[in-house]
């Protein structure tokens, strides 16, 4: 791809991709949104109409070529207009993360520098006013729904429609039209398309800055290995601000010209997937958990017989239905009876989903567990793996169909270059991969190596199928105090693993041995209780519960054995943990906005936790600030019981790690 | 053994070995299980907007179609009379409104009980009055419900349909279909299932409680009006038929007091239970078991769910 | 509120009330302005409840003349109140279980809905043009309340908190010019309050509708309202704006004291 000739109209940039697809297909749905009740629909020429009006209201306001728009809010059809009609003027939009609290949008703000801000609703408005006083390069503040904005006094606020408004009105000028069509066409794809802020798991949160280029690229390459068209249809409930949302739902939509239903809220989400039923999707591991576990639940409240019937074909699908999906050889009763089930379970069960449609689904971002992926797997999902990063605009390995593993995340993807470095580092070229950081030139020279990889910061080594397999983050890999590897997210994914367990913190770098700090699983955990008789009325009760404990501690020691037949693991078996007191939380900057654990940062915080886990205590307390979503501070005071657990010796003629894991 | 025997085997052999006999009984109890689900539903509707349990309902299905051909007998052509009664039904509703339920709200069940009883014997005593109290027939033909059989041949036998029965069965299905439709999309249906739920809230949002008192007795008493049209066309319309209507009593029991679906499903099985215990185990013990096979099945199954077929599951929080 | 003299929605004046021989309330006049936040406050069984109660006609008062838009009005039964554009909500949440969120809401549209029985029967042409109509106003509460994941969703199975904020929904369907609170944020926890309080605020800012509410949290009252009655063992001690209430010895010796 890279090599092909660019061609002088070729579609390099978003703006004449919508452009194109306005007129190729012009009456085929191009986004949705449900709203009062309602979904509606905007056609691609209808779409491409509004962003038209849109970036003359901008272009009107005062955005200019090479001007940066921060956006903040839900995936709303009118902001994702605004992101084009940003890129028709040449102007950089910036999406930032509609959950981030005030003080982390001043950061990305600052940065970037933006000029303009569109803000989805009095919320996002009210928070900007509260930090526009520390940004004076933000002249304008645009908002797409108007309630509770009506007796706003300031000037720097515009209404979305009436930006809309004034352009549409510029626009029955034809000398005007022609104008903002020659910007189109004098958009250049080496030019910056958007600006990305990384999630900020290590450090501040840096801006990739993305060319429309490489972007359609990487878009086009993608939209092929999937065959992706414009029949197909995704939900678009990803933050706007992540590059998976960017890349899968706008960057893939905008190059194979698909429809974007964009959810009423993301309360609604889970009903609306039902009511579109994409045929596109991604989530990541936690929320594919989160709806095994409610599965789960509701069918432990089911009668008897249906409760039989589950088990019966689920067991039949764990059996038979990946091979059926890898399309191996099968007996016919086999088939016989997944049709059967098919019929009875997996079909009703995919349409509550709402995966009855979906052709392709991924899931990245963290580990996924073995039986998690058969479930959905063996259901008729075809659901695969891929390994990326902001950088690389995504997709750095993707699985093919048929050729799906649960421990890895697949070969390069296409036209990708990956290799491993001496010291076990991923590093990569793409074709979608980063212009650069932006405004440090330092930074971007460090992710970079002397000959254009760039580094992921993630240790993995190849399978023997050619499979990338990712272990931890490379400078999270360390040493317990006798020299043996430690690799935290190994073990603590093989924890997360379990449904009762939500976090798992692993400490062990230059220690002695590893100890465990662990959030329970509310949703699971609870329903054990009330089965089982256990009361509670918070969540630091349940935490605390000895009875919990006692569940917890069999997950541990299943962990330990499994680590024990693993020679390069065996040393790094779990000796004592604790269950925190408190839900670890993005707000309060245990998690990031991805939802990945600071482990640094926890480990400050809870201090006391760990001197008690390594101290020999039987028991810890806390007593940490925490801060609101809106800014307040309280103040968390917990105790944790601390648990010894059995170490198991390392089991003679153990099989390879990696058998294991499969 | 023998008697065992008798009991466990015989009845499915025959069962088996003679398809047709049991595809004609039980279409026989299904008829009959239709008519009885109609009478239980006329219940369900007074209990779940009003709280009453409503004695009269027998009684009411008996005045409806007396009053249908005694105004028939005194020369209103028969249309003309369907419509006065579907009237004089709704003047009833208004007229019990007014004078039972009014006077005597946040009285205890039990006195609105009795009233019903009260409600029973005025309709008796003054459908006797007005209308005298010998049998009538049915003027099936004036309402031009059909008449003879059809004779199907299926499984090697025959079997025989009444039209009248395959006629009941359809405006059974009419009714249920549209008072569903009825209560689950209009906002009538809307205000009864929220005076339904709570009586208080209802009135704090306007819906008049009366006004639904009188939708729902007025619905009951159409209900009334079509089940006692097809028992009197099948037997004859005289009080003797609130027998029948006692039949809805285990029907209630098995689908419970508020459900409507369980009202139609209760009322299928004790009218095919009834059928083919007549048909089937009737002999063994001398006939007769029509009458109170019945109550067998409704307390059998009082046993094992007290709540009903489908009555709100009783469930208790700790 | 402005300085011309202000219209009055609503006023009672010397009203009392008994079951058998207790008294309830005795001789409490207070009145209430068109477009204001107006709180009731009081120590348990000071007849707070008893008092929405003879507002809405639940309950008929013995004695006192009640003026509602300017027309006096003896015995009115609640539906009547209702009708005349008072809605209110209850101390423990009084929904329709079996209902759904959406129909909840649409039961508060009862009145506004007049196509006779025959077109609902058939649910055609001017009943299904109605029906839609207010399923629009419906859905524009559930946006403003941001319920929109209940909306298909048996309120029996909801938590409290929900509960308590489609109940509010319920009344405002209602368009009242009255609306009655019972004790709106009992039970919730501190965010709950927080969203509960700002609907109250701007259902009475934007949907332009008079508010009257009991309520136990005192920062609650003292921030939301803008006139305070104080009511002790059935009589009114107390009836002014939330900082002189706050600062009256009897109310603090009655109440504040008591309570904190």
């Amino acid at each position: 791809m890279g090599l092909a000739p660019k061609r002088a109209n070729a579609d390099d940039t978003f703006a004449k991709l919508m452009r194109m697809h306005a007129r190729v297909r012009g009456g085929r749905p191009a986004f949705r949104h449900k709203d009062l009740g309602i979904w509606r629909t905007w056609t691609w020429a209808q779409a491409y109409e509004e962003t038209r009006a849109l970036a003359q209201g901008l272009a009107d306001l005062g955005l200019a070529k090479g001007d940066r728009i921060a956006i903040a809010g839900a995936n709303r059809p009118r902001l994702y207009w605004s992101i084009t009609a940003a890129q028709m003027l040449g102007a950089v939009p910036v999406p930032v993360y509609a959950d981030a609290v005030a003080d982390e949008i001043a950061l990305t703000l600052e940065n970037a520098g933006a000029k303009f801000l569109v803000a989805q609703d009095q919320e996002q408005v009210d928070k900007a006013l509260s930090i526009v006083a520390k940004l004076p390069a933000l002249t304008r503040i645009l908002f797409d729904e108007t309630r509770g904005l009506s007796d706003y006094d300031e000037p720097r606020l515009v209404a979305l429609d009436d930006a809309i408004a004034r352009g549409r009105a510029a626009l029955a000028d034809a000398a005007c039209a022609a104008a903002l069509e020659a910007r189109i066409d004098a958009g250049d794809g080496v030019d910056p398309s958007v600006m990305l802020y990384t999630s900020g798991t290590t450090g501040r949160s840096k801006g990739v800055v993305l060319s429309g280029e490489r972007c359609i690229a990487a878009a086009r390459d993608t939209v092929a290995f999937d065959n992706l068209t414009d029949r197909d249809e995704v939900l678009a409930y990803l933050p706007l601000a992540w590059v998976g949302d960017h890349y899968l739902n706008y960057a893939q939509g905008f190059v194979a010209g698909f429809c974007m239903a964009c959810p009423e809220s993301a309360a609604t989400a889970a009903q609306d997937l039902r009511e579109i039923g994409p045929t596109f999707h991604f989530a990541p591991p936690r929320v594919f958990e989160a709806l095994l576990t409610r599965v789960m639940i509701r069918m432990e409240d089911a009668s008897a017989f249906k409760r039989w019937l589950f088990r019966y074909y689920m067991d039949v699908a764990r059996r038979w239905g990946e091979k059926i999906a890898n399309r191996e050889s099968v007996p016919l009763s086999a088939r016989l009876r997944y049709a059967l089930g098919n019929l009875l379970i997996y079909a009703p069960l995919k349409n509550t989903l709402g995966f009855s449609k979906i052709r392709v689904a991924y899931t990245a971002g963290e580990a996924i567990g073995a039986d998690l992926f058969a479930f959905y797997r063996s259901l008729g999902l075809n659901l695969k793996q891929l390994y990326g990063q902001t950088e690389a605009f995504l997709y750095v390995t993707a699985q093919a169909d048929g050729a799906v593993r649960s421990d890895t995340v697949g070969p390069p993807a296409p036209n990708v270059q990956l290799r491993i470095a001496a010291d076990g580092e991923v590093q990569f070229k793409s074709p979608g991969m980063f212009v650069g950081y932006y405004l440090d030139p330092e930074k971007t020279r460090e992710a970079m190596t002397a000959d254009g990889f760039i580094k992921t910061g993630d240790a993995g080594f190849f399978e023997p199928d050619g499979q990338l397999k990712i272990v931890d983050r490379a400078k999270d890999v360390g040493k317990l105090a006798d020299g043996q590897m430690f690799a935290p997210k190994y073990i603590e994914n093989k924890l997360k693993f379990f449904s009762d367990i939500r976090e798992a913190v692993a400490i062990g770098d230059g220690r002695d041995f590893v100890a465990v700090m662990l959030n329970i699983e509310l949703a699971a955990v609870g329903n054990w209780a009330e089965r089982n008789g256990v009361s509670y009325a918070s969540y630091q009760e349940l935490a605390a519960h000895p009875r919990v404990a006692e569940l917890i501690e069999k997950h541990v020691d299943a962990v330990n054995r499994a680590l024990s037949q693993e020679p390069a693991m065996a040393r790094a078996q779990i000796k004592r943990f604790l269950i925190l007191p408190k839900e670890l939380d993005a707000d309060d900057g245990e998690l990031t906005r991805t939802q990945k654990v600071r482990r640094g940062f926890i480990a400050d915080r809870y201090a006391p936790l760990v001197e008690g886990l390594y101290g020999g205590a039987k028991e810890a307390m806390i007593s940490a600030e925490i801060t609101f979503e809106d800014g307040r501070k309280g103040r968390l005071e917990g105790r944790s019981a601390i648990h010894d657990m059995m170490v198991y010796p390392l089991a003679a003629g153990a099989p390879a790690p990696r058998s294991e894991a499969a | 053994m023998n008697i065992l025997h008798a009991i466990f085997v015989d009845p499915f052999a025959q069962m088996i070995s003679a398809p047709d006999l049991l595809v004609q009984t039980v279409w026989e109890g299904f008829v009959g299980g239709v008519l009885y689900s109609l009478i239980a539903l006329g219940f369900v509707l007074i209990y779940k907007a009003s709280g009453v349990f409503n004695f009269a309902q027998g009684i009411m299905m008996v005045f409806a179609a007396l009053t249908l051909v005694g105004l028939h007998e005194k020369g209103a052509p028969a249309w003309i009379a369907l419509a006065l009664t579907v009237a004089i039904m709704y003047a009833l509703a208004v007229g019990v409104e007014r004078v039972v339920l009014r006077p005597l709200v946040n009285q205890p069940d039990i006195i609105l009980l009795m009233a019903t009883f009260g409600l029973t014997y005025f309709l008796i005593g003054f459908g006797e009055l007005v209308f005298g109290g010998n049998p009538k027939a049915m003027i099936t033909e004036q309402l031009f419900l059909p008449s003879g059989a059809i004779d199907l041949s299926i499984l090697g036998g025959k079997v025989t349909l009444q039209k009248l029965d395959i006629a009941a069965a359809a405006i059974a299905l009419v009714m249920v279909a549209g008072l569903g439709l009825f209560f689950q999309k209009t906002r009538i249906g809307r205000a009864l299932r929220a005076v339904a739920d709570d009586h208080q809230a209802a009135l704090s949002v306007g819906i008049s409680l009366n006004q639904i008192w009188v939708v729902v007795w007025f619905a009951a008493g159409v209900v009334a009006l079509a089940t006692g049209i097809m028992w009197g066309a099948r037997s004859d319309v005289s009080f003797a038929l609130q027998v029948v209507a006692l039949k809805a009593l285990p029907v209630l029991i098995l689908g419970g007091l508020t459900s409507i679906p369980g009202a139609i499903v209760g009322g299928l099985i004790i009218g095919i239970g009834e059928k083919l215990g007549e048909f089937y185990w009737g002999p063994l013990l001398g006939g007769g078991i029509e009458r109170w096979l019945a109550y067998f099945i409704a307390l059998a199954f009082l046993l094992f769910r007290p709540q009903g077929l489908f009555g709100e599951r009783i469930i208790e929080r700790i | 509120m402005s300085d011309t003299a202000p219209e009055i929605l609503l006023s009672l004046e010397h009203v009392s009330l008994a079951f058998g021989g207790v008294r309830a309330i005795s001789d409490v006049s207070f009145d209430i302005r068109k477009g204001e936040i107006r709180a009731i406050i009081g120590p348990n069984g000071a007849g707070k409840t008893s008092m929405l109660n003879v507002i809405n006609g639940f309950y008929h008062p013995q004695l006192g003349v009640i003026t509602f838009g300017g027309r006096a009005r003896s015995r009115m039964r609640p539906h009547e109140a209702a009708a005349q554009g008072i809605a209110r909500t209850f101390q423990n949440v009084a929904l329709f279980k079996g209902m759904t969120t959406l129909d909840n809401i649409m039961t508060g549209r009862s009145l506004r809905m007049n196509r006779g029985l025959f077109w609902q029967a058939l649910r055609h042409g001017p009943a299904l043009v109605e029906e839609i109509r207010h399923r629009e106003f419906c859905e524009e509460i559930i946006d403003f309340l941001e319920i929109e994941a209940i909306r298909k969703t048996p309120v029996g199975a909801l938590p409290y908190g929900l509960q308590k904020r489609v109940e509010l929904g319920r009344a405002l369907a209602m368009e009242p010019k009255l609306l009655l609170l019972d004790e709106p944020m009992a039970g919730m926890n501190r965010e709950e309050k927080e969203d509960m309080s700002r609907f109250i605020v701007e259902a009475n800012r934007r949907l332009g509708a008079t508010i009257a509410l009991i309520e136990h949290d005192i920062g609650v009252v003292m921030d939301l309202s803008d006139r305070v009655v104080v009511l002790e063992y059935g009589r009114k001690i107390a009836d002014d704006v939330p900082e002189v209430v706050k600062a009256d010895e009897k109310v603090i010796a009655a109440y504040l004291g008591v309570a904190h």
